[in-house]
């Protein structure tokens, strides 16, 4: 058995009189049914039944004068109504004279507020999000193209819908798909001559290349480094990048990011290793993240699942992002010296040749001294001649050591 | 430390201020004798005084103006008006003089007035007892607008909001006055204006959203976390100054973007801040920004009033909806 008393009707007053009631005892009521009427000091006000159940008394005829949080109906709960008289329920804040209710029910529940909130976190970099036009992305997704694997040729790297169509893969299927979007697109860019339609790495490099071409200052330096001293067995991956680790402490200038409208530059104080790796798909670059913390056996490890990454076609996009520097070891195959092109917005890039015995003059004769190439280009526009020599010779200390 | 209902953390922050600041004086419709209909300034009157807690006729437009004439004489008034409904006709007063003080004396004077006004619906009240209209006064230049969403937050923020030299519309969501208790300190340590609250941190989307609604918007983002989405949820607090840098920072981290709001969808705030977002941030947007809103009608009565209300599962299916693919 339930008593539900006289809520308080709003404002605070204290009590009410019985004008007409609605339901008599012995009547099966459904929650929200009207149940009486009642004339307070500003008005009257129809109450509604908060229960399903039988009322089993009213504690008031009409005309008396009820007060507020006094008996006012007794009701034998059913159904719904029954089941949720479990005390966790939601209550109906109703019956206390102090709670400051209009007509009506304000949700009480028991809950007790666990304070998580941060006051505002402040702003970090902005990190892996591919930031692309709209439309671009649309178009992306139409061409089944990965937008992390596009560059992006808009202001501030934003990828844009040429950048999109660049990187579209063309498999016979989809060959067509790009063609059309071309011809409506862009109008009169596609090729009838047969010749062959570069994809992938191939567009890919064709795009960052001219990029290069057009916005980078390239300035190359050539000198040797002299690594007879090196043990049977030395590891030269792993010397190459252990010196540019060593260079960048000297020179940080190298190992940075150039951006012309402001200008401005940044120096970063980690070094992310992309290295060039040759593929039958085309150039490839995946990168080795903060070489400078990692202990030779680390290095190794890293360029072995590189190697294994390119040959089984299994490089992810994240791990070809976020490069601060570039090696180009094409010594491995042939050639010596070369203009390697440093792709924006990074500013250095360091080609290494084919180690060999050269000829070299000494104080006290003729020798053969094992010697690797070195190739360093630079940005011109935010390193000096300078820096980039200081660099360079840092590489060929580093590199010169016998361990 | 008490643990205590929002609506006791506005009373106890008013006290704070009564017994701290000399110029501060409330006015307001039965919040004297009767400590106010849902008893947010209950025994203020019987601890400082007739002079500084003041019962007022019923009429808003002249609570409003005495609000002016008080702050140009170098009080701090803190008026209450009953429900947001009643609001129209202060108006007047709000936009024409207290917004306004600042700049037509050319920085002479300020006007240093708090206006609360519950705000919103759910607690099955009469016509005109529901009301969230919170864009209005954003529009306005020179009024800030303010609504907490928890007890620890009501406290601090109205101690700033009396504190400000200039005026604020203070919000209190009325469905969530006694929803929950929390521990609040009554150290009278302000919290700052004009800035986001981040409630949960989260990597798949930014869900903004302010007073009762971020209840619901918490259980959306429980529910969302068992389906593998991690939420963001920020609480807006000020809603006029908007604080875009958080916002845009949120959505440069998580790519998506849902705001809701009770108010109806027609030009509510959710639509300055997806303007702002789609200005400045539309580059890191993966899907189109989602609102959910109350909708363009009169706020119904009690029968339909869930019905209006955003739910949960509406919050849940414009998540869903930013994730096009």
């Amino acid at each position: 058995m339930t008593t539900f008393p006289l809520p308080d009707l709003g404002e605070g007053l204290p009590d009410a009189e019985i004008v007409t009631w609605h339901v008599k005892e012995g009547d099966a009521v459904k929650v929200d049914q009207l149940m009486v009427s009642v004339e307070t000091a500003k008005a009257i006000v129809e109450v509604p039944s908060p229960y399903e159940g039988i009322i089993t008394k009213l504690h008031a005829a009409a005309g008396d004068v009820v007060g507020t949080g006094e008996p006012l109906v007794d009701f034998q709960l059913t159904g719904a109504s029954a089941a949720s008289a479990a005390p966790t329920a939601v209550q109906v804040e109703s019956h206390a004279p102090q709670s400051g209710t209009v007509v009506g029910m304000m949700p009480v529940t028991g809950e007790i507020i666990e304070e998580h909130s941060l006051l505002r976190r402040t702003r970090h970099a902005v990190g892996d999000q591919v930031r692309a036009v709209p439309a671009a992305r649309a178009l992306a997704r139409r061409l089944n193209v990965d937008l992390a694997q596009v560059s992006g040729s808009g202001k501030d790297g934003v990828i844009t819908l040429d950048d999109v169509l660049a990187a579209a893969p063309l498999e016979s299927p989809r060959r067509k798909v790009a063609s059309a979007v071309e011809a409506t697109v862009l109008g009169n860019r596609r090729h009838d001559d047969g010749a062959e339609l570069l994809h992938g790495p191939r567009r890919a490099m064709a795009q960052s290349m001219s990029r290069s071409r057009d916005e980078i200052a390239t300035c190359t330096v050539f000198d040797d480094a002299d690594v007879h001293a090196w043990p049977e067995g030395t590891d030269i991956t792993v010397r190459l990048i252990r010196s540019i680790a060593a260079a960048v402490k000297e020179e940080p200038g190298l190992n940075a990011r150039f951006d012309p409208s402001g200008p401005s530059r940044i120096l970063f104080d980690h070094i992310h290793l992309a290295v060039a790796v040759d593929s039958p798909e085309g150039l490839i670059v995946p990168v080795i993240r903060d070489i400078d913390k990692k202990s030779g056996a680390e290095l190794r490890a890293s360029v072995d699942h590189l190697r294994k990454s390119v040959r089984e076609r299994s490089v992810a996009p994240e791990e070809m992002r976020g490069y601060t520097f570039t090696l180009s070891n094409f010594g491995t195959l042939a050639g010596r010296y070369a203009t390697p092109l440093v792709v924006p917005p990074a500013v250095a890039i360091l080609g290494t040749g084919r180690l060999q015995r050269d000829v070299v003059p000494t104080e006290t004769g003729i020798e053969a001294h094992r010697r690797i190439p070195l190739s360093l280009t630079f940005d011109h526009r935010c390193i000096t001649g300078g820096e980039a020599c200081r660099f360079l010779a840092a590489l060929i200390r580093d590199l010169g050591k016998s361990a | 430390m008490a643990q205590i209902t929002m609506i006791e953390a506005i009373t106890m922050a008013h006290a704070w201020e009564l017994e701290h600041d000399p110029s501060v004086v409330l006015l307001g419709e039965d919040i004297g004798i009767n400590g106010g209909v849902f008893r947010a300034t209950a025994g203020l009157q019987q601890r400082f005084g007739s002079e500084r807690v003041q019962d007022t006729p019923l009429a808003e437009g002249m609570i409003a103006g005495m609000c002016v004439g008080m702050a140009a004489q170098g009080l701090k008034p803190v008026a209450e008006i009953q429900f947001m409904g009643f609001i129209y006709p202060a108006i007047d007063q709000i936009v024409n003089h207290m917004s306004r003080m600042r700049n037509r004396t050319r920085g002479r004077m300020s006007c240093p007035v708090v206006i609360r006004t519950p705000h919103g619906g759910g607690i099955r009240s009469p016509e005109h007892h529901s009301e969230s209209v919170e864009a209005l006064f954003a529009h306005i230049p020179g009024i800030r607008v303010v609504c907490p969403s928890t007890p620890a937050r009501a406290y601090g923020l109205l101690l700033a909001a009396i504190r400000d030299p200039d005026p604020v519309l203070f919000l209190e969501p009325v469905r969530i006055y006694r929803y929950a208790k929390q521990e609040v300190a009554n150290d009278g340590r302000a919290l700052p204006l004009d800035v986001c609250f981040l409630l949960r941190e989260g990597t798949d989307v930014t869900i903004v959203t302010w007073g009762a609604m971020t209840v619901e918007t918490l259980k959306a983002a429980t529910q969302l976390a068992a389906e593998g989405i991690s939420a963001e949820v920020i609480d807006l607090a000020t809603i006029s100054p908007i604080d875009s840098e958080a916002i845009l920072e949120s959505v440069a981290r998580t790519g998506r973007l849902v705001i809701v709001h009770e108010a109806a969808r027609n030009c509510g705030v959710g639509a300055e801040i997806a303007a702002i977002v789609a200005e400045q941030g539309l580059y890191d947007l993966q899907a189109p920004i989602q609102r959910v809103t109350g909708y363009d009608t009169v706020m119904p009565y009690f029968k339909l009033e869930h019905d209006y209300l955003p739910s949960v599962a509406r919050i849940v299916d414009a998540v869903h909806a930013t994730f096009v693919d």
